[in-house]
């Protein structure tokens, strides 16, 4: 069972980042946030996002589970 | 990990001419120098690299490791021991015991033993390391740190380390991000300084501003600046924008670059490390080494790997965010994949191949590296990779679904193995587990020789399966098989079969048999060149000669071993101590107290880290034996249990067994009794061979209660057991516990005994027995089971000492030599001899050390 998430990261992403985070929908939000939504298999693929998001030093802002019905 | 450890990996980063210093940060990381632990510690892109290498400078005694995500709990090791070699010449045996205590404790005996020098031990990129081994060895290293070492991790994520504890203690000094963060006067610094820009202030105030003083983000924005002449617009323009910083100023850069430079960039991103050629075949052209150079010129973010300037790489941040403007990088990593295949680089060319999901391709590679691979014994590495190949790509591949299986195994994951040897056997339409002379049409093979080798490869790792269920008949039948299969030259497949029959014969008690098959095996691993195996399979040997009763031929294996490995490279070969510690059981066996003592003192001498597994358990029990104090035979038990490593063999005797036959050698019936009830067992339990030991140990705590009904019936089954397994060794501890039981005569057990020599299995056991050795025909041998007494051994010789022989002996005693001994004693030396020759037989020893001893124990000096 797939889980659905919307990360939170600052800073404005072009959609170029798109494929560095296959599968997932950049919004930007007026307040100079990204939000990512989409699913992850598990916790630790939420995990290993996380870490991407981390690696490319992306201050991060929130993460909420998003109900799965709306999404996909 | 045995695979060749990486320079660059241990190549410290150098303070870069002209870079901007930062006081501030040096004397934080100097008063990590009076603490076990300097934390540097922020995102990717923060600085750390650069501010620990500044600090260092021209330090000597630095020992410097880059990890990265292909480390892991093997390599970690590796690469930190010769790092520590590298800055201070430390040589350490301790490496294949870590990150096992024994070889921790090693190692860091080693390291106190450094002649004073502060030794600083840098780990950069420490979050890189998975596997939770590296941590807790690492914690337990910190721990014991010694005085004039300190250990610096550089990472991006806090380290599961006992962090609290150090920080309570005092032994921990941290930089974090805020520390880190360039304030406004080392912004304006380093882009006057570095960047060679001069800004206005509320420029340099807006740039430090925005990237927070990112070091990364700072640096991209003051090369998007370079050579500008509205950097004042520039930067207004940027601190209005919401777009992430340094994809924003990556876009900066790259839009400023010449066309060629960018093209360069965007290309190599996709390598992990860069070489001039490697770096045309990426890009087509011819102009890499010269762009390596320009690019570290220009502060382009490429991280020298060596000090020749031969190799490079990208800052990790860069590199990701080069990455993400790569649309179609696939045939890239395909070229780069042909260049490292032809450099001989397969396992990182099998990366790029996946990274470019050619899995054909991939596939092909890891075929052909995994032979050489195996060899090396580095089949742990291949899991991750073949779990990357689709199954319908395994599936037309049966060499590399073997492989594939030998990989699961290793690491103990049995869950799909049949199934994946069926599949494959089908596949190849395998009869009777032969495969036909030539793959089957449809079939992928790349490695032919490997071809001909997987149907005894296929049958091992089913005996290994069954071994792995407890099927010990199967296990057998399959290592035949193998055998069978195997071409003749195949030495590492062949060892491997006879060995899991050899243990699947032990396990059943067919003690002859798996005699014979770990004496084939022995003869496969000398001809494949595993001489570090051969010792490991003399104590089976041995062990299984000793059960048999043939004590001679245990020796033989000790010495044949000992023999076949003198000279090897390397010698004397870990495993070394293990035929010492095993002598001293034989020679104990036969009542040689001294020279056991001598063969012990062999092993310690060695040291622990010639040890295999078993030895350190091996090792403390047999000190137990010689030990006449309670406290310190039971002390050397518990050790033992707690080291009790039975590498794969059967379980035949258990460590507390050998406490509860302790327990009853010094009365202690109550304790030895708990722990029959604890194991639960009966005099009516169903005899099998690896509990004999056991059921042995059970007879005795009956006779040691009194119980000599219960005991006879169990004894007579044991007898038969053994009797009918050939186990003539243990035959004869079961008869002289018979005839203790009835007070019968021990003639059989004294026939049995008498060939080979057992002597302890009598005198061990006391008064009881010498009575009922005295009702047998005085012959030489039981005379000799007479003279060796114990517990309490004799005060007197039965043949004195004559008054020149006390002479000679006080003198042995000393440093002098045979020649000097006899100058003392103003006699030739043949005359010396003669007196030396009859202290050894009448002391009943063979050596000067032995004589000492032996003297000692009897009160003569």
């Amino acid at each position: 069972m797939s889980e659905s998430y919307r990360i939170r990261v600052r800073g404005h992403l072009t959609d170029r980042w798109a494929t560095a985070f296959d599968g997932f929908t950049l919004t930007r939000e007026p307040d100079g946030s990204t939000a990512l939504t989409g699913s992850v298999v598990d916790q630790s693929a939420l995990h290993g996002l996380l870490r991407q998001l981390a690696d490319l030093g992306l201050p991060l802002l929130s993460v909420t589970p998003v109900d799965s019905h709306t999404t996909s | 990990m045995d695979g060749p450890l990486l320079e660059t990996k241990l190549h410290q980063p150098r303070r870069r001419p002209g870079a901007v210093t930062r006081p501030r940060l040096s004397q934080l990381l100097d008063a990590g120098l009076s603490a076990r632990l300097t934390l540097v510690c922020a995102p990717a892109g923060f600085g750390k690299t650069t501010a620990v290498a500044q600090w260092l400078g021209d330090r000597s005694g630095v020992a410097w490791v880059s990890l990265d995500e292909h480390d892991d709990e093997g390599s970690f090791w590796a690469y930190l021991c010769a790092a520590l070699h590298r800055a201070t010449g430390l040589t350490t045996e301790a490496l294949p015991l870590l990150p096992a205590d024994g070889g921790l404790r090693l190692l860091l005996s080693d390291l106190e033993a450094l002649p004073g020098q502060e030794v600083v031990v840098v780990l950069d990129d420490y979050h890189a390391v998975a596997g939770t081994e590296v941590h807790e060895g690492l914690a337990f290293l910190l721990e014991h740190l010694p005085e004039h070492l300190h250990v610096l991790l550089a990472t991006r994520a806090d380290p599961p380390l006992p962090l609290s504890r150090l920080r309570v203690q005092g032994e921990l000094v941290e930089l974090r991000a805020a520390d880190l963060r360039f304030t406004a006067d080392e912004a304006r610094t380093y882009l006057a300084d570095v960047m060679g820009l001069s800004l206005p202030p509320e420029s340099v105030t807006a740039l430090a501003e925005r990237t927070e003083g990112w070091a990364a983000a700072l640096q991209l924005a003051g090369l998007s600046l370079q050579g500008r002449g509205d950097s004042a617009d520039a930067v207004a323009a940027f601190a209005g924008d919401d777009r992430f910083v340094v994809d924003y100023l990556v876009d900066e850069v790259l839009a400023r670059q010449p066309d060629e430079v960018r093209d360069f960039l965007l290309q190599t991103a996709v390598l992990t490390r860069m070489t001039g050629p490697l770096c045309d075949a990426v890009t087509g052209r011819t102009t890499g080494a010269a762009q390596l150079e320009a690019l570290d010129r220009a502060n382009l973010f490429v991280v020298p790997l060596d000090d020749r300037r031969q190799w490079y790489r990208y800052h990790h941040l860069f590199r990701d965010m080069l990455l993400t403007h790569l649309t179609d990088p696939a045939p890239l990593h395909l070229r780069a994949s042909a260049w490292l295949e032809d450099s001989g680089d397969l396992p990182t060319a099998v990366e790029h191949a996946l990274a470019a999901h050619d899995q054909e391709r991939a596939a092909d590679l890891m075929e052909r590296v995994f032979a050489q691979m195996a060899k090396e014994r580095r089949e742990p590495e291949f899991a991750p990779w073949v779990a990357s190949v689709p199954e319908e790509v395994l599936a037309r591949r049966p060499v590399l679904a073997v492989w594939m299986v030998g990989a699961l195994t290793l690491v103990s994951r049995f869950d799909t193995v049949e199934a994946r040897l069926d599949e494959v056997e089908r596949r190849v339409q395998a009869v009777d587990g032969r495969w036909p002379e030539v793959p089957p049409e449809g079939l992928v093979v790349r490695d032919l020789d490997g071809y001909r080798t997987m149907p005894a490869m296929v049958q091992m790792y089913r005996s290994a399966l069954a071994l792995s269920r407890g099927d010990l008949p199967s296990t057998v039948a399959r290592a035949r098989r193998a055998l069978q299969l195997s071409p003749e030259g195949d030495h590492q497949v062949r060892a491997s079969s006879r060995a899991l029959e050899g243990l699947a014969a032990w396990a059943t008690g067919d003690l002859a048999s798996a005699e014979a098959a770990y004496t084939a095996a022995t003869v496969d691993l000398r001809a494949a060149g595993y001489l570090a195996d051969v010792l490991g399979l003399a104590t089976t040997l041995a062990d299984l000669r000793r059960a048999q009763g043939r004590l001679a031929e245990a020796e033989r294996a000790f010495r044949n071993a000992l023999e076949m490995t003198r000279d090897a490279p390397g010698a004397p070969l870990r495993g070394t101590a293990d035929m010492h510690v095993g002598l001293a059981d034989l020679l104990l066996d036969r009542g040689d107290r001294a020279g056991a003592a001598d063969e012990l003192a062999r092993a310690e001498a060695l040291g622990e880290h010639k040890g295999l597994p078993k030895n350190p358990y091996r090792a403390r029990l047999l000190r137990a034996r010689l030990t006449d104090d309670h406290d310190t035979a039971l002390a050397l038990v518990d050790e033992a249990e707690r080291l009790y490593n039975s590498d794969y063999s059967p379980h035949v005797a258990p460590v507390p067994a050998v406490r509860a036959r302790l327990h009853l050698r010094f009365g202690e019936v109550r304790a030895a009794q708990a722990w029959a009830r604890a194991r639960s067992l009966t005099a009516d339990d169903e005899l099998n061979y690896v509990q004999e030991y056991e059921h042995i140990t059970l007879a005795r705590i009956f006779l040691a209660s009194g119980e000599s009904v219960a005991a006879g019936g169990l004894l007579r089954r044991l007898a038969e057991a053994a009797e009918a397994g050939g186990r003539y060794g243990t035959l004869v501890e079961i008869l002289v516990l018979q005839a203790l039981a009835r007070g019968s005569s021990l003639d059989r057990a004294v026939r049995l005994a008498e060939g080979e020599g057992l002597v302890s299995v009598f005198t061990d056991e006391g008064e009881p027995v010498q009575r009922l050795l005295r009702q047998l025909p005085p012959t030489p041998f039981v005379a000799r089971l007479l003279r060796t007494e114990r517990p309490a051994p004799p005060r007197g010789l039965p043949e004195p000492l004559s008054e020149r022989e006390m002479d000679v002996l006080r003198l042995l005693v000393s440093d002098l030599d045979g020649p000097d001994i006899a100058r003392t004693l103003h006699v030739s030396l043949n005359t010396m001899r003669t007196h030396t020759r009859s202290i050894f037989r009448k002391l009943d020893v063979t050596s000067r050390r032995a004589a000492v001893t032996r003297a000692t124990e009897l009160a003569l000096l």
